[in-house]
């Protein structure tokens, strides 16, 4: 639910009939609709045992989402949302919340005292002067108070933002987040009155324009990011945390027929590391005396939502019903209410997320070191881009962070047209290289030597990295024996398993594996064989593939070369074995060494799970059926992952199993059994519960949009593996229509429709979020819209991204940076570009500073007619040369201290890829095209649909009859 | 005994041979479901067979050209087409790495596959009785009955 939305109160009075199916017990309705959001959380609070709310309850800062947690409709026209002037109201004195205008108080008086500290805080209520552009004080809707002014037809604006200055009243905004809002008369009854749950936006002419549209400014734009869904959290607050795991709706249908209603993705995205923020770390436990306590029959872990019964002796499975024994030391007694007396010293019975460490029932062998192998290409190409002195240079400064000391190992090998293999025995002063010429019949000599412990051999380790970047450095040989010398890994690295990491600079020429050049014909574009260019072209890379997934080597590649290097075959080893693909276009150390650099140091250093295998169990009724993401399978359910991190996250489809569900809540379990750095054999378990739901539009209620376009998004690039491109985007389209046409179906009947396009509010975004995927990297148009190697690049990528960064991929943040440079306020005041634009061209002012963000690389726009102070302060001398050859950094001024320092804050804040910045100028063709406008996804460009043609046209398939 | 009867009882065989190929692979690939077996294992086992059976097919497909046995020959061409267009785009082996997404078309196949040849097996058994009884038959009358003839069709 995003804050400022004029619905939220109204999900809140929806929330009564969603409680039927939850534990918490039913309460007369609230005195007064308007009230009821501090009522739920008053019911719910008892069984809140978490200490710590999502960070999300509390606003972090003043400007972000203030009643995100609690609309607070108390004070109705207490919060005079504003969102920008003209002209704003003078901010209240001492922070205090301006008088209302119209008597507010609802009749009866304000629910009891404790409720109160579920109030914002008044101060943050206090609007935020920083927001430039129009606004106007959004009138509290229906029953809260009477609208003070005419603008109650438009009570809503997309969030946050005025997107073009045009006055407010005048506008004839279409968007209507409530028809006929809630009942006005208070009252139990008021609950159940004639709402219309579903916003709505309206198609057709707009008033005092001729041209039938919708109005741009009033459609819903995700400039908060990505907002986790709180409903299913504060319902089931035991339940682990949205980062870990996320379903596509928490309303789990009850019947096939209604799941067959359904048709977004029926699933979940589970992220099983998430990094947690200080404080909010997993805890671990060590069950020595009673093993791990886990179900008779169906292996689920003891967890918050198991049962404890028969004077506690006994304890029900929550996923399959079993009644299991408690094991002797394991028994506590009960209290009166039937939990266990030692509840707050068991994390496993209280919170969703906890780490078990595994006693040897869990290990087919003893838990294998850290293991990092590095194949590095030393062909002309390579020594010519620089890459290999990054990469060594990279990997020595990180020796002291690997994980696992002191029980790391290293290892490398080189390949041009031989493979050069290195002793690093410890006894050696320097190391020794052995050269392999047979290709045909791969041999590894000293295989005992050539993987040493980093603490015994760090001498000679360091000694060869320091001279690997001259070892080669006049080598002219241009072939690549790449096949060859990763069999050769895989014999040296089959004893332990480990990270095996390539750089790889040129296509595969030489041995098997070896790969030729494609995707350079244009007529396959279109054809039924177009997909196959996509797919790994020679056998031998999935079979490689699974051969180190068998022998727990995870794969990552780096590839940088200028030319075709074929990443849809190479990436295939990364798909299989949990990895993942870097790819550095045209790699010159001088211009990407930085991002090379930060990237490898953070794949080195990142807390990585060794020789995991992830399962996810799930209660009676329910299956998963499909799983999406960079691993394999290795039975039915197990998904075996030979190195894996926080950085990447699995999605799955669930199916029913049976006509009819039995149950009123689904248990979901995910685990991960995995071999820590310290050498410790770990299961890491998410448990969450979901409610059984009977209606669909309780299920569209209860939709989570980030989780769905994940869904979404591995499936449409998996469907680009099996056909065109066209008929990857077409799919997508379609299941959203359909989507959307059952939606309108459910409420076709009671209310006036007309030409309105309407949606649940928790997909509000589900429109642009399709837009932007149809037009990203991996589906976006055709031949010439991507190189065939950045297509396949983004595809893997986005198969493995977490929900928040694939969001932030698919709307990336713009945000305007010249008046917050200019400005004389302390640098650590960021509230104003924290204000997100529209991706649309109308939103650059040719006398602005923009930054676009996508999390992987940052775009400096300078306007035409941006201050040339600013662009000397930025630039110095270079500010009149071309910016494509100008690289940002700070120079000695204040303008330029705060924007590195702004650059550095963004790239602190997602540590995960390292966004290298780009400079352009208005107008500086074609780079601002390909660069920026290409990218700004709501704008149409080269064939492709605008944001508001695009709902014009889904309006107008929803209405098709089928 | 007549070439023709030999004929029927090498059909006879080389049918039996094809239709346990098919079921050993259905075993597997159930045994892969049940996870009794990994999907390396299943996997390589499976592909070991697939290429000498497409052998074996096809020679029996043009065995029975070759034999004018039109009937024959026309309802074993559609398996030996699929068999030699899965072979041309290198889809006949099992996918280690897809295995299970692929699982339940493997084994529709398989046993499409297992039907098909239990079919042949009694075409053949039938045949192999005919052509006993026209060796004998023929043997003692010295000359070819027409609807044996027939029966060819
Ligand atoms: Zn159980």
């Amino acid at each position: 639910m995003t804050p400022f939305s004029s619905s939220g109160p109204v999900v809140r009075s929806d929330a009564p009939g969603l409680r039927l199916s939850t534990p918490s017990p039913p309460q007369s309705a609230p005195p007064f609709s308007s009230s009821t959001g501090p009522v739920v959380r008053s019911e719910t609070a008892p069984g809140f045992r978490s200490p710590a709310p999502p960070p999300s309850y509390v606003p972090p800062s003043p400007t972000t989402a203030p009643f995100s947690g609690f609309p607070a409709p108390q004070f109705p026209s207490a919060q005079p949302r504003l969102w920008a002037h003209p002209p704003p109201p003078p901010p209240p004195a001492g922070g205090q919340v301006p008088p209302p205008p119209v008597p507010l108080r609802p009749p009866m008086g304000f629910p009891s005292p404790p409720q109160n500290v579920n109030y914002a805080p008044p101060t943050t209520n206090v609007p935020q002067p920083s927001f430039p552009g129009p606004g106007f004080i959004r009138p509290q809707s229906g029953a809260d108070s009477q609208p003070p002014a005419v603008q109650s037809p438009f009570p809503f604006v997309a969030q946050k933002g005025g997107y073009a200055p045009a006055p407010p009243v005048a506008a004839p905004l279409g968007f209507q987040s409530r028809d006929q809002m809630q009942h006005p008369s208070p009252g139990p009854g008021a609950i159940q009155g004639l709402v219309e749950d579903f916003n709505s936006l309206s198609i057709g002419s707009v008033p005092g324009s001729i041209e039938p549209g919708v109005d741009l400014k009033a459609l819903p734009r995700p400039l908060d990011g990505d907002v986790e869904p709180k409903l299913l959290a504060e319902t089931y607050p035991m339940n682990c945390n949205p980062r870990f795991l996320r379903l596509t709706t928490s309303g789990i249908p009850s019947s096939q027929s209604l799941a067959s209603r359904w048709h977004l993705p029926l699933g979940a995205v589970v992220c099983p590391l998430a990094e947690a923020p200080d404080g909010e770390e997993v805890p671990v436990i060590n069950f020595t005396s009673t093993g791990i306590i886990r179900c008779r029959r169906c292996r689920t872990y003891v967890n918050p939502y198991v049962t404890f019964t028969d004077a506690g002796r006994k304890w029900r499975c929550n996923l399959c019903s079993l009644l299991n024994d408690v094991p002797g030391e394991y028994f506590a007694h009960l209290d009166a209410t039937g939990r266990r007396i030692d509840l707050d010293q068991r994390p496993e019975l209280t919170q969703g997320s906890v780490e078990f460490v595994a006693p040897t029932e869990y290990m087919v062998r003893p838990p294998m070191p850290p293991l990092y192998f590095f194949l590095i290409d030393v062909s002309i190409c390579a020594v010519r881009s620089g890459m290999i002195e990054v990469v060594a240079k990279t990997i020595r400064s990180c020796l002291d962070k690997l994980p696992g000391f002191p029980r790391t190992q290293i290892g490398f090998a080189t390949f041009d047209s031989t493979i050069h293999f290195y002793n690093l025995k410890s006894s050696l002063t320097q190391p020794q290289m052995m050269v392999v010429s047979d290709l045909d019949d791969i041999f590894v000599p000293l295989p005992d030597d050539l993987l040493v412990n980093l603490s015994e051999s760090r001498i000679v380790v360091e000694t060869f990295l320091d001279s690997l970047p001259t070892m080669f450095q006049d080598n002219l040989n241009v072939e690549s024996a790449f096949g060859p010398a990763l069999k050769a890994s895989l014999m040296l690295m089959s004893q332990l398993g480990g990270k095996l990491l390539i750089f790889q600079n040129m296509l595969p020429s030489l041995g098997v594996g070896r790969l030729k050049l494609r995707g350079d014909d244009l007529r396959v574009y279109g054809t039924d064989k177009e997909h196959a260019l996509r797919l790994p072209e020679d056998p031998f890379y999935k079979q490689m593939a699974a051969d180190f997934t068998k022998f727990q080597i995870g794969v990552n590649i780096y590839a940088f070369s200028d030319k075709y290097t074929d990443i849809a075959s190479l990436g295939t080893l990364a798909k299989y074995t949990g990895g993942q693909v870097n790819y550095y276009p045209g790699f010159q150390s001088a211009i990407h060494g930085e991002k090379l650099r930060h990237e490898l140091a953070r794949d080195l250093t990142r807390e990585t799970a060794w020789e995991a295998v992830m399962r996810i169990r799930c209660g009676k009724g329910v299956r998963f059926t499909s799983y999406h993401g960079n691993f394999m399978l290795r039975s039915t359910d197990l998904l075996a992952l030979p190195a894996v991190d926080c950085d990447k996250a699995f999605a799955m489809q669930l199916s029913l199993e049976e006509a009819l569900m039995t149950t009123q809540t689904v248990y979901f379990q995910v685990a991960l059994l995995y071999t820590a750095s310290c050498g410790e054999r770990r299961i890491r378990v998410h448990t969450a519960a979901a409610p059984v739901v009977a209606d669909l539009g309780e299920m569209f209620r209860q939709a989570d949009t980030g989780a769905i376009v994940t869904l979404l998004s591995r499936l449409a690039i998996e469907k680009t593996l099996s056909s065109k491109l066209e008929d990857a985007r077409n799919s997508l389209q379609l299941r959203i229509v359909k989507a959307f046409k059952d939606y309108r179906n459910l409420y076709s009947v009671q209310h006036r429709l007309g030409g309105r396009i309407i949606y649940p509010e928790s997909l509000r975004f589900l429109l642009l979020y399709g837009l932007a995927l149809s037009k990203s990297i991996p589906l976006c148009g055709g031949y010439a819209d991507a190189a065939l190697d950045e297509r396949c690049t983004a595809g893997f990528t986005m198969m493995t991204l977490p929900v928040k960064k694939l969001l932030k991929l698919l709307y990336p943040n713009l945000i305007r940076l010249d008046e917050y440079l200019l400005k004389t306020s302390s640098p650590d005041d960021l509230s104003s570009i924290e204000k997100r634009l529209p991706l649309a061209a109308a939103s650059l002012d040719s006398r602005g500073l923009y930054l676009y963000d996508d999390g992987f690389r940052f775009v400096v726009w300078f306007g035409r007619a941006l201050s040339p102070d600013i662009a000397m302060n930025l630039l110095g001398p270079d500010c009149a040369a071309e910016l494509s050859k100008v690289t940002l950094s700070e120079r000695d001024n204040e303008t330029s201290r705060k924007l590195m320092k702004i650059i550095k804050k963004f790239r602190e804040s997602d540590p995960s890829y390292y966004p290298l910045c780009q400079l352009v100028r208005q107008g500086e063709q074609p780079r601002e095209g390909y660069l920026l406008l290409k990218n700004l996804v709501e704008d149409p460009m080269g064939g492709t649909s605008g944001y508001v043609e695009w709902i014009l046209q889904i309006h107008r398939q929803v209405q098709q009859n089928p | 005994m007549g070439w023709n009867l030999i004929f029927w009882v090498l059909c006879f065989f080389v049918d039996l041979a094809l239709l346990s190929s098919n079921f050993y692979q259905l075993v597997i690939l159930s045994d892969l479901e049940a996870d009794y077996l990994n999907p390396y294992e299943s996997s390589s086992r499976i592909n070991f067979l697939i290429v000498p059976e497409i052998v074996v097919h096809g020679l029996l497909c043009a065995l029975f050209l070759l034999t004018w046995h039109w009937f024959l020959f026309l309802i074993t061409l559609p398996l030996t087409c699929y068999a030699a267009m899965l072979y041309m785009k290198r889809k006949h082996l099992i996918d280690v790495t897809e295995v299970f997404r692929d699982l339940s078309f493997e084994k529709k196949y398989r046993l499409v596959k297992l039907g098909f040849y239990l079919l042949l097996l009694f075409i053949i058994i039938f045949r192999v009785f005919t052509a006993a009884k026209m060796s004998f038959y023929r043997s003692e009358s010295g000359e070819l009955d027409i609807r044996s003839a027939f029966l060819e069709f």
